[in-house]
C-alpha cells in the first residue's frame, strides 16, 4: 500500500537532459527505450530499486524521475541510449535538481526548439566538397547535417548523415545558415 | 579539468569532420581531443578547419593496425615522426605483446578483441616502455547481452592486471560520430560500471594530455631530454 506519509516517502531527483538525434524521436519510444536499457544493464531487481520515469519530453529537452541515491546509475542508463525505434540518438544530462521546478528552469532552455524545426528533411541545399558531396538535411549553428551521395560514406558508424560544420566549408562563414563558398 | 577524449575517428573513417568532433566535445566540456584514424585513412578530411575553433585543443594521431608485429613495428616508427600520439590497435596475443614491447607506442587499444586476457609478459613489458592500456567503452554503448557480459569479464581481467603492474590507462568510447561522444561525467560513470575507480578514471581522461605533453618536447634517448 503507498504510504501518505512524507518521511517515508522515497526521495526523488529530476533529470533534465538534451537528445541529439538524426530524426524526430516521439517520447513514447524514448520511454520504451530507456526501461529497455535499464533492464538489459541493471536487470528487473536493479531497475524496481530506481523507478525510471520520463515525466516530460518536447522532441529535444526532457526531464526524467529516479532515485535520489541512483544518481550515477541513471547516468549509466542514458550514455549506453545509442539508438531509439532505429534512429541514432546521444542523450546528454544538462543537469540535476530535486524538483520539477528548478529543474525545468535551471536546465531547460524557454525558447527550445520545436520539433518542426528539426525534421529531416532536404532544405534544397548542396555541398560540393573535394572527396564530400550531398544534400543539407538540417543546420543548427554552426552545425550541419549532410546526407551523402555516396551512401557507404557513413557505414561505419550507423549514422544517416554526415557531421560537418561552416568552418569546412572553404574560407569559413559565422553561421552555417549563411551563404558561403561550397553553398549552393 | 583538462579531460582529453583520445581515440576519435573522422571522415573518411567516421562520418563526421574533425571540426564537428571538436565543436561537440567542446559542448560537453573536454579540454581537447585526440583524432586518431586507422593507418590507412590517416588523409584527414579539412583538418585545417579545427584552427577556426577556440577553446578546445585538437592533435592528429595514427591507430596503428597490423596482422603481424613485424608489420606493426615498421608501421609505428613510420608515424612516430609525423604523428604526436601513436597507438596500436590490438587484438591478438603476438600483436598485443609486441605493442607493449615498442618503447614508441603510446597506448594499447582494444587488447581484449581477441576475447583474449592480456598476458603476465606483455603487461610487464608495457610498464617497462610506459604503454598505456587503452580501455575502449563502445562496447558497453553497443552491445546488449551476453556478448556484453563477457566483454565486461575480459575488461575487468585486463584491469586487474593494469592494476597489478600499475600500467596508465586511458579510457575512450572510440567515437565515429558526434553521436556517439559522451560527456566526460558520463564516460566516467560507464567506466565505474565496468569496475574502475573513481580516482582511475580521473587519471585515465587526463593520461592523454601529458602524452601530449610529452612527445612535444625533444628528446635525444630514453629518458635524456634536448634543451
Amino acid at each position: 500500500m503507498r504510504s501518505r506519509l512524507p518521511v517515508l516517502r522515497m526521495r526523488r531527483r529530476y533529470i533534465a537532459f538534451e537528445l541529439d538525434s538524426e530524426e524526430i524521436v516521439f517520447p513514447k519510444d524514448l520511454a520504451i527505450e530507456i526501461i529497455s536499457c535499464q533492464s538489459s544493464l541493471f536487470g528487473d531487481k536493479g531497475a524496481s530499486v530506481n523507478r525510471l520515469k520520463l515525466i516530460s519530453f518536447d522532441g529535444r529537452y526532457g526531464l526524467l524521475r529516479c532515485s535520489y541515491s541512483r544518481i550515477e546509475e541513471c547516468r549509466v542508463v542514458l550514455a549506453t541510449i545509442y539508438s531509439i525505434t532505429g534512429i541514432r540518438a546521444a542523450i546528454r544530462v544538462k543537469g540535476v535538481s530535486g524538483t520539477i521546478k528548478a529543474a525545468t528552469e535551471k536546465y531547460i532552455p524557454k525558447l527550445s526548439l520545436s520539433i518542426a524545426e528539426t525534421s529531416a528533411e532536404n532544405d534544397g541545399r548542396r555541398i560540393e566538397l573535394e572527396g564530400v558531396s550531398g544534400w543539407i538535411i538540417h543546420s543548427h549553428g554552426r552545425e550541419i547535417d549532410l546526407s551523402p551521395d555516396e551512401k557507404n560514406r557513413t557505414k561505419g558508424s550507423d549514422t544517416r548523415y554526415l557531421g560537418l560544420t561552416c568552418f569546412d566549408l572553404c574560407g569559413g562563414c559565422d553561421d552555417a545558415d549563411g551563404t558561403a563558398d561550397g553553398l549552393r | 579539468m583538462n579531460y582529453f577524449e583520445s581515440c576519435l575517428h573522422s571522415l573518411p573513417e567516421g562520418s563526421d569532420s574533425p571540426s564537428r568532433l571538436a565543436l561537440v566535445a567542446r559542448r560537453l566540456g573536454y579540454e581537447g581531443i585526440i583524432i586518431c584514424n586507422h593507418i590507412g585513412f590517416e588523409k584527414f578530411f579539412r583538418p585545417d578547419a579545427v584552427n577556426e575553433l577556440k577553446g578546445i585543443k585538437v592533435a592528429f594521431g595514427v591507430e596503428v593496425v597490423a596482422n603481424n608485429p613485424r608489420s606493426m613495428r615498421s608501421r609505428v616508427a613510420a608515424a612516430r615522426g609525423r604523428f604526436p600520439f601513436v597507438a596500436v590497435h590490438g587484438g591478438s596475443e603476438e600483436t598485443n605483446k609486441a605493442a607493449c614491447e615498442d618503447p614508441e607506442v603510446d597506448v594499447l587499444f582494444h587488447p581484449e578483441e581477441g576475447r583474449r586476457v592480456l598476458g603476465i609478459a606483455a603487461a610487464r613489458a608495457a610498464q617497462m616502455n610506459q604503454v598505456a592500456i587503452g580501455f575502449d567503452l563502445r562496447p558497453l554503448i553497443h552491445l546488449r547481452g551476453s556478448s556484453r557480459s563477457r566483454w565486461l569479464e575480459v575488461v575487468q581481467r585486463n584491469l586487474i592486471l593494469a592494476r597489478k603492474f600499475e600500467l596508465p590507462m586511458i579510457i575512450t568510447t572510440g567515437s565515429r560520430s558526434h553521436l556517439d561522444i559522451r560527456a566526460p561525467r558520463e564516460l566516467r560513470a560507464l567506466a565505474e560500471m565496468a569496475g574502475f575507480e573513481s580516482c582511475e578514471t580521473e587519471e585515465a581522461l587526463r593520461y592523454p594530455a601529458r602524452v601530449l605533453e610529452l612527445n612535444s618536447r625533444r628528446w635525444a634517448g630514453p629518458g635524456v631530454e634536448i634543451l
